[in-house]
């Protein structure tokens, strides 16, 4: 008898150990690695010293209103279509806060001469896909037609901070986050009246089955143990570059905005 | 001895039992909270797809306004829509469940989202309201709303795909067919030939 419990016992930790191994994770479109400053340039398409103005800028703009805008500028997008890449890139980056998704980016990609205004889902209502497809319209794209790629950047950034601002910031819990598809962190509830039933029906038919044929018993636990867990998502906190660089707060867009090209 | 060994054979049943508990529980929630995960994005599929419908009243009123407008396009619009609203109709949170229904509402949605490219590229001919700043916004509206449509698209699959993968995996596909329809395989969106390219307008 002791013997068969002992047995038993190194069953329950090799379950256990395979339960904790199991962990399947989904990768899906590499999106770029996240933008360590507030304007990234890859393409050498502003000046550095815009960059750094507009970089600056930025990042106070951060800290005295928690909106996280930013400018990603490259080169191309490549076989991705320009919405696809933006929402990926967006959704990888993690821009603007958490449960809010009050963040932006502006997109270049000088090769494919593309603009795009990705807005996080909290910002939707407020920088709306007109909105968003004025900016590029009027602003960006006739000084880039004009050659003058600093005040195309300088100006629309400006114009997306004023509209931004024409609202009043929106406050925890009181915006329209509509992430809720993405990531549901898994609870540890405790059991409810119908997980108790359900543990007692197994609980029985488990002694029945038990007494019927141990050597099957033993297998149908093992196995439903064994898969029990795995397919949770994992959401853990992001956090980019050190030194007062620029991190992604959790928040996600649902490929609202404009986009256009010269 | 008999006895004893009784009193040890009840004690083994008991910590199996609970164990069997426990797997059965932790399986159970991670289904649940796969499902609803989701049902949420379905949600937001739907409220992307509610906000196309409503801008096709206000994209019918302003094309009409123009002068020789052709006519047919913006009817097979509106008729388009009037099919989703009748698919629409009966509630739409069992949709990801039941094969049939979802191939309904997505033939529904993809008929409204042909006719709504045709009626674009008819705009094409009229410079009138490429000029017309009513029309420019509403033009980006319905851009950007063809986008989100196809980003919580995508983001339904990835999550009925979640559900699925996690369901179908032996041993939970054992244990998930005890609660019949309550974990239903879900459906995916498929990409219509030719669909996917949204009404798309360069300006």
């Amino acid at each position: 008898m002791t013997s068969a419990v002992r047995r038993l016992l190194l069953l329950f930790v090799c379950a256990a150990a395979l339960c904790a191994s199991a962990n399947p994770a989904g990768a899906k479109f590499a999106a770029p690695p996240a933008p360590t400053r507030w304007v990234t340039d890859d393409a050498g398409f502003i000046s550095s010293s815009m960059r750094a103005t507009l970089d600056a800028e930025l990042q106070a703009y951060e800290q005295r209103t928690g909106h996280q805008v930013i400018v990603y500028i490259g080169s191309t997008t490549g076989d991705v279509p320009l919405e696809d890449y933006t929402v990926n890139a967006f959704a990888a980056w993690k821009v603007g806060r958490k449960n809010l998704s009050d963040g932006l980016v502006l997109f270049i990609f000088a090769k494919d001469h593309a603009v795009r205004i990705e807005v996080g889902y909290g910002l939707e209502p407020v920088v709306t896909d007109a909105a968003s497809a004025e900016i590029i319209r009027n602003v960006i794209i006739p000084s880039i037609r004009a050659g003058d790629n600093d005040a195309a950047v300088q100006n629309g950034v400006a114009k997306l901070l004023e509209t931004i601002d024409g609202s009043p910031a929106p406050e925890a819990g009181g915006a329209n986050a509509g992430n809720s598809g993405g990531e549901n962190p898994q609870e540890n509830e405790l059991p409810s009246i119908g997980s108790l039933i359900i543990i007692g029906i197994a609980l029985l038919g488990f002694i029945i089955l038990f007494i019927r044929s141990p050597g099957f018993a033993l297998w149908l636990l093992f196995s439903l143990f064994s898969g029990g867990r795995g397919g949770g998502s994992s959401s853990g906190g992001f956090s980019g570059g050190g030194g007062g660089g620029f991190s992604g707060g959790g928040g996600m867009s649902g490929g609202g905005g404009a986009s256009g090209s010269w | 001895m008999a006895n004893k060994s009784l009193l040890g054979c009840g004690a083994l049943v008991v910590i199996i039992a609970l164990f069997v508990g426990i797997g059965a529980v932790s399986t159970y929630n991670n289904l649940v909270t796969l499902d609803q995960a989701t049902q949420a994005q379905w949600a937001q599929v739907e409220s992307v797809y509610q906000r196309r419908a409503d801008l096709i009243p206000n994209l019918v009123a302003t094309v009409k306004g123009v002068a020789n407008f052709e006519k047919s396009t913006y009817v097979a619009v509106a008729e388009a829509r009037s099919k989703v609203g009748q698919v629409t109709a009966g509630g739409t949170q069992a949709i990801p469940n039941d094969p049939k229904a979802f191939a309904q509402f997505q033939q529904a949605q993809d008929g409204l989202t042909s006719a709504l490219s045709r009626l674009l590229v008819t705009v094409e001919r009229y410079p009138d309201l490429k000029a017309n700043q009513n029309f420019l916004d509403l033009q980006s509206q319905l851009e950007g709303t063809e986008n989100r449509i196809a980003v919580e698209r995508m983001r339904f699959n990835e999550a009925a795909q979640a559900f699925n993968t996690t369901r179908q995996s032996f041993p939970t596909v054992i244990f998930a067919n005890f609660f019949g329809s309550r974990f239903a395989e879900k459906v995916y969106f498929t990409s219509q030939p030719g669909a996917e390219n949204a009404p798309k307008v360069t300006f």
